[in-house]
């Protein structure tokens, strides 16, 4: 190395704090029964199916039964919040052409590489005490949620960056 | 023999301490090949993406969580390439960022890593210089940090809940969301542009990176002490860290890796 930093550092900019975004809203389109949730239980998850991380970090606040939420609603049980689960978001593709794109090296059984780094992943909010209160209304349950847009780089895409596959929701007793 | 290395909330760390991490961290700095921070900054994210987060599976289709130990050897690692450049009393240890003390709900970031000079110096604390040749397009700029409002920071009682979960599983999942978090709040954005915090790819070159990984790995630590310390799936056990020449099993004890969190030991006869 001819020279071992780059240019001056320039002193942080003082904002105030960080500024927060709302990326495209999530709804659920079909209300899960709430007969089909057992009486009994002692927690209760929502569970995120391969949720796309590629992009921005973002925090996704899911409420229940409150369609109209967005980033200005409260997170409080009586808005409905469940909880919230986040992601720490790769921040684009860095890569040469084809660099991000998944390949299937995990169905290889011969393939002694790691899966590749952006396979969807799983998240789990543990929102007993929301799913409780849909069951003690006899209220069908409506997930909604809203991502907040953290932080990004110049190769984030900042638009549709919630995306994951489907909702499981798991009881324990 | 040697003894362990103590790694010290930054909050408690005194002025010889902090300018003994200072001193090792700003010449680690200024070396560039694989004994300087750069390198180990390249290791997380871009170009090579070793890194593991969520689940990641290898060579079967099982879902295996690599995360705590991962960033363990990782921290480890790292720790003992800063204490090569700490001169002929390498005392030094990573302190962790106790992100839910009354301090950080304060003020935030610690006041050790948010001032821009020390003494007319530069703080290494503050920020490290990205040099990635191998990105598209190159990176070679000073990192950038933007945090939230610190009244937004996970609080001690979201700590103590996930310490009574008893599945290590269950365990990970939840404490890496907190992490993400943490990494979202410490990166933010200033309106144009994120925090390097905030995006896995340059997140480790924020000196920052180093002390939030050391909460982590002691909140991990924190509840194996409670749960058990071998608590944890065991076909995890024999899979190497890689780039690091350690299995998840031999991570599992913090002082048989050579550090610890205790501040204090006082003998009772």
């Amino acid at each position: 190395m001819s020279q071992n930093r780059p240019n001056e550092p320039q002193p942080p900019a003082r904002v105030q704090h960080s500024m927060y975004a709302q990326g495209k809203i999530f709804q659920s389109t079909t209300p899960l029964p709430i007969s089909t949730v057992p009486e009994q239980f002692v927690r209760a998850d929502l569970e995120f199916i391969d949720v796309d991380h590629a992009g921005p970090s973002f925090e996704a606040r899911v409420f229940v039964n409150n369609p109209g939420a967005n980033i200005s609603t409260p997170p409080m049980e009586s808005y409905g919040f469940a909880g919230c689960f986040n992601v720490f978001g790769h921040g684009g593709c860095f890569g040469d052409a084809g660099h991000c794109e998944i390949h299937g090296r995990h169905e290889d059984n011969f393939d002694p590489r790691p899966s590749h780094p952006l396979i969807p992943m799983k998240k789990v909010v543990i929102a007993t005490s929301a799913i409780r209160k849909a069951l003690n209304e006899r209220a069908d349950i409506h997930v909604t949620v809203v991502p907040i847009i953290k932080s990004w780089t110049e190769k984030s895409d900042v638009n549709d960056i919630l995306r994951f596959d489907h909702i499981n929701l798991i009881t324990y007793r | 023999m040697a003894s362990l290395t103590v790694r010290k909330n930054v909050e408690s760390l005194t002025p010889p301490e902090l300018q003994a991490l200072r001193e090792a961290l700003l010449r680690m700095q200024s070396i560039w090949d694989n004994r300087g921070y750069n390198h180990f900054g390249s290791l997380h994210g871009i170009p090579n993406w070793y890194c593991n987060h969520h689940d990641r599976s290898i060579r079967t289709r099982q879902n295996l969580r690599l995360f705590l130990p991962w960033h363990r050897a990782y921290l480890l690692y790292f720790e003992k390439a800063l204490r090569d450049q700490a001169g002929p009393d390498p005392k030094i240890g990573l302190p962790w960022w106790d992100w839910t003390s009354p301090t950080s709900h304060t003020i935030g970031v610690p006041t050790a890593f948010a001032e821009p000079a020390i003494d007319g110096r530069f703080n290494p604390l503050l920020q490290a210089a990205i040099y990635a040749p191998a990105a598209n397009p190159p990176i070679w700029r000073w990192t950038r940090r933007f945090p939230g409002d610190p009244r937004w920071l996970p609080s001690g009682a979201l700590v103590d809940s996930l310490l009574n979960l008893s599945q290590f599983r269950d365990f990970s999942i939840q404490l890496e969301d907190v992490h993400d978090y943490v990494h979202g709040w410490a990166g933010g954005n200033n309106g144009s542009v994120g925090g390097d915090m905030g995006n896995l790819g340059t997140a480790a070159w924020d000196p920052l990176f180093w002390s939030h990984h050391c909460t982590i790995d002691r909140i991990w630590y924190m509840w194996q002490l409670r749960q058990g310390v071998n608590n944890i799936s065991p076909e995890l056990l024999p899979v190497v860290l890689q780039p690091f020449s350690l299995t998840v099993e031999d991570v599992l004890n913090i002082n048989a890796l050579g550090y610890e969190y205790a501040i204090s030991k006082v003998a009772i006869r």
